[in-house]
């Protein structure tokens, strides 16, 4: 019942938001906040449920971002055709890094996603067909409604925001049901999951898989918004670690964590630039370090685990009445 | 023939830990393994388990060849295991650790949180249902890996060193506990530290010693074995002990 009652509350807040706060840069600000909040909660699927850190999950923006100018660039249709070339290619990407590498344990599978990204990264850069270095540009000037190509970045919130809300869904009906569940376990002892009957490799894939598609329908908005795809913004490494930090700041593994962690970031790196113009970059980054440190050493479960109810202390208190 | 294991042999390098070992299990026994530390029972019952691949021999399982099976195939089939050292899902409160057993059976959450539910008042912990399992102590983690085991519902159910780390009380109780099990259909292997809960539960005893199984009979006969003796005491002490009760000198009675 109370959760009913912040649901609607934080849903009242979001969709008040770019009203009330109607300048440019407010709306702007928040279309931002919603789609990193997208990014950072499919990231979560895998990286906060699963437990599965994926350092290279840009390569699934990517996927989404360059279907969708691709699109356009290529076959002059609406970017939004690109969606479902880039979740079919995020899936079936997803499918072969998956396999070998959720087996890695830890850092070893953090690793092996960054060399995939990297790699990605640097074919398409020295591919002339995907625009190489330059990238590829969407419709300069809307040709009508479906090319969702629009000056103020009030219809890209709105349009962010009922995406948000249905990958919300998704995630939620996921971590209730039996997959999340084994997440979860496989999380805590994937040897004990195991034994108790958890295909443990099938089911970190599916969320592989599931994290993926999501984590590209986030690309292909974010491409749309901007206009443009190329190697930086669409398979740069920095977007990997902020959809992380901003999962992890929040509550990696809670339904809400992400969109907490976008919606502290994502103003304090924007109002950064805007005070610093160009140096900000150097800043965020040494923003991020900290913050990774700061999780890391204190609060490992992210801000809203700090409000997470806990599970009742236990009454038994162990061998302490040992012979 | 329910469990059958034909000379298993695993070999971390060159060092044997478990050296040709066979085991049959017909349907409602009580099988108890023992032996000394490091005798390599925890590593027999992981090939047993699919936890470690065998480095040869088979695993069969009523009748079926269940060597390259996944450990999650095998709990499938019927095969269900404790941890010598309780792997409890600790970001999960204890009803949720059983669920995690209950899924096998049940594809839907509100089924197997009902299963779950009957489960722990099976095992006397349903008080703690909606504790977090972090704040379990010892002999809660153990009676919790039972329980968990017990929701695949199991035709074999194997249990690495169950009442380690309990007092006599609880040693006690988890003995109840087993036999309760036992009733209820489900042929068991316990490995045991514990000589009285080898003598008052395992119908037939198969003792190991370096990765060999040195005997093998009724938990009477394999206590007054000489070799079982020398195994656990060294040849000298063995000799020096012929005679006296050997099971007080294997572990002494419980207190
Ligand atoms: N993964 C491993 N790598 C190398 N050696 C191992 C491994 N697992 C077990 N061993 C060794 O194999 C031998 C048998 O170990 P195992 O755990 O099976 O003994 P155990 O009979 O269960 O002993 P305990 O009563 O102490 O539980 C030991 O010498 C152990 O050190
Ligand atoms: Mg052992």
């Amino acid at each position: 019942m109370r959760r009913l009652l912040w649901l609607s509350v934080v849903a009242a807040v979001a969709i008040a938001y770019p009203l009330l706060l109607s300048s440019p840069f407010q709306q702007r600000l928040g279309a931002l906040v919603l789609l990193y909040a997208i990014a950072a909660s499919a990231w979560n699927i895998v990286g906060g449920y699963a437990g599965q850190v994926s350092v290279g999950h840009v390569v699934f923006f990517g996927c989404g971002a360059y279907a969708a100018m691709g699109s356009y660039a290529k076959f002059g249709l609406s970017p939004l055709f690109g969606i479902p070339g880039g979740i079919v290619l995020a899936v079936v990407l997803a499918a072969i890094v998956g396999v070998p590498t959720l087996r890695l344990s830890g850092h070893y599978f953090s690793m092996a996603t960054i060399a995939v990204a990297e790699t990605m990264r640097l074919i398409v850069t020295n591919t002339d067909y995907l625009g190489a270095a330059v990238g590829l540009s969407g419709p300069t000037v809307p040709r009508n409604i479906f090319d969702l190509s629009f000056l103020s970045s009030l219809p890209y919130y709105y349009l962010f925001l009922v995406i948000l809300a249905i990958t919300l869904l998704i995630t939620w009906w996921m971590a209730n049901s039996r997959m999340g569940f084994y997440l979860r376990a496989i999380k805590d002892s994937e040897r004990a999951a195991r034994s108790l009957g958890a295909p443990a490799s099938r089911t970190k894939l599916y969320a592989f898989m599931l994290s993926a598609a999501l984590t590209s329908v986030a690309g292909a908005l974010y491409a749309m918004m901007f206009g443009f795809v190329d190697p930086e913004s669409g398979l740069g490494i920095l977007i990997s670690v902020k959809i992380l930090i901003m999962a992890a700041l929040g509550g990696a593994g809670l339904l809400f964590g992400p969109l907490v962690g976008a919606a502290i970031l994502v103003p304090l790196e924007e109002i950064s630039n805007s005070w610093l113009g160009g140096k900000g970059a150097g800043l965020t980054f040494v923003v991020y370090g900290a913050i990774i440190v700061l999780i890391a050493r204190f609060q490992p479960g992210g801000i809203l685990s700090l409000f997470k109810r806990r599970g009742k202390p236990g009454v038994d208190t162990g061998a302490s009445h040992a012979p | 023939m329910l469990l059958e294991a034909r000379g298993i042999t695993k070999a971390f390098g060159s060092f044997k830990a478990v050296d040709d070992a066979s085991v049959t299990l017909e349907q409602g026994d009580i099988l108890g393994l023992i032996g000394p530390n490091g005798a390599g029972k925890s590593t027999f019952f992981n090939c047993l388990t699919g936890d470690l691949k065998a480095t040869s021999g088979r695993v069969l399982f009523g009748g079926r060849d269940i060597t390259d099976f996944t450990p999650e195939l095998r709990a499938e089939l019927g095969l269900a295991r404790t941890f010598q050292v309780p792997q409890t899902f600790e970001g999960m409160t204890v009803l949720e650790n059983v669920m995690i057993g209950a899924f096998l059976r049940s594809s839907h959450r509100a089924e197997a949180e009902t299963k779950a539910h009957a489960v722990l008042e099976r095992v006397g912990m349903s008080r703690l249902a909606e504790a977090s399992a972090r704040s379990l102590g010892t002999p809660g983690r153990k009676r919790l890996e039972i329980a968990r085991a017990l929701a695949t519902e199991p035709k074999v159910l194997l249990l690495d060193e169950a009442m380690a780390g309990l007092n006599a009380n609880e040693v006690k109780l988890a003995i109840d506990l087993v036999r309760d099990i036992h009733r209820s259909g489900i042929t068991l292997v316990i490995v045991e530290h514990i000589m009285e809960v080898i003598m008052s539960l395992a119908s037939r005893v198969m003792v190991f010693h370096q990765g060999k199984e040195i005997a093998r009979g009724s938990p009477r006969e394999v206590t007054s074995n000489p070799a079982v003796i020398a195994a656990y005491l060294g040849t000298r002490a063995a000799k020096a002990a012929a005679g006296h009760t050997p099971i007080e000198l294997m572990g002494g009675p419980l207190t």
